[in-house]
């Protein structure tokens, strides 16, 4: 099988698996409070975007070059 | 007193009673160490942001992109084998999550557990980025592709090697007795560190291999 197949099908499926966990990390911590809670919130969340981001990129919806 | 209210509750509010239930002294230390520790984090954010600034510039100042070395244009980056390593640096940040809540759950056997996949992960993604290096195709030098990608993506892989040196000493000072359930701003220094270092690949692993 194809090299790259195999990287995006590991990005796939971890995508799916870290992002699901860490909003799921959001949604526990989302009724914490302080600076360091907030702050944590924050992180998760654009970690969560990233997770989305990879995920995208292993389908080839983004970063397909041409 | 507050440790002994904490028995009777579970979840949340036992860490919250837990948290409170430290001396005035060290209760206020903390909050200006972890001030403190935000601004790092702010004047790290600016570091990454002068550099990011400048990459976006070149780029869109650049007649072509990828831009063109000896009459060649040079490739793109791997955008598979990053997305694989990107979710290998997320995940350690989950891990590193999940170490933090055991600690505050007074569960050190899971605590330590999450804390070595969070290193195992990091060691991991600095590998990842090391057989990048070896493979990607050019150099620090000649153009201002390589010089942004080598300059941003290896200021960010010492963030991570730094990180994991970072987290082994809290992992050493944990397992000494540093910190206990209600005292432990450490770990939680650690964890905002390790969450802000995935954060800056998630912009880099756009700028990079996204646009």
């Amino acid at each position: 099988m194809n090299e790259a197949v195999i990287e995006r099908g590991i990005a796939l499926v971890g995508a799916i698996l870290v992002g699901v966990t860490a909003i799921v990390q959001l949604r526990n911590d989302w009724a914490a409070h302080g600076l360091d809670a907030g702050l944590t919130k924050v992180l998760l969340g654009l970690m969560a975007l990233g997770c989305v981001l990879a995920l995208l990129a292993a389908v080839n919806v983004l970063g397909v070059r041409t | 007193m507050a440790a002994a209210a904490a028995q009777h509750l579970s979840g949340h509010d036992a860490i919250a009673a837990r948290y409170r239930d430290v001396d005035p002294v060290y209760g206020e230390t903390r909050d200006i160490r972890l001030l403190g520790f935000v601004f790092f984090l702010l004047s790290d954010c600016i570091l990454f942001s002068s550099f990011i600034f400048a990459y976006v510039y070149l780029r869109i100042s650049a007649p072509a992109w990828p831009p063109f070395l000896g009459g060649h244009q040079l490739p793109w980056f791997d955008t598979s084998f990053a997305a694989m390593n990107s979710i290998v640096l997320f995940g350690s940040g989950v891990t590193m999550h999940f170490a933090l809540e055991n600690w505050k759950h007074l569960n050190k056997a899971k605590f330590n557990g999450w804390l070595i996949a969070t290193i195992v992960l990091g060691i991991g993604f600095l590998l990842g980025q090391a057989h990048e290096y070896s493979v990607v195709g050019i150099s620090w030098t000649g153009t201002t592709m390589g010089a942004s990608f080598f300059t941003l993506t290896g200021m960010h892989g010492f963030h991570v090697f730094a990180g994991v040196c970072y987290l082994t000493i809290l992992g050493l000072q944990a397992n000494r007795g540093t910190y206990t359930g209600s005292k432990y701003f450490g770990l939680t220094a650690g964890t905002l560190y390790w969450h802000f270092v995935d954060v800056i690949w998630v912009f880099l692993f756009f700028l990079f291999y996204i646009w």
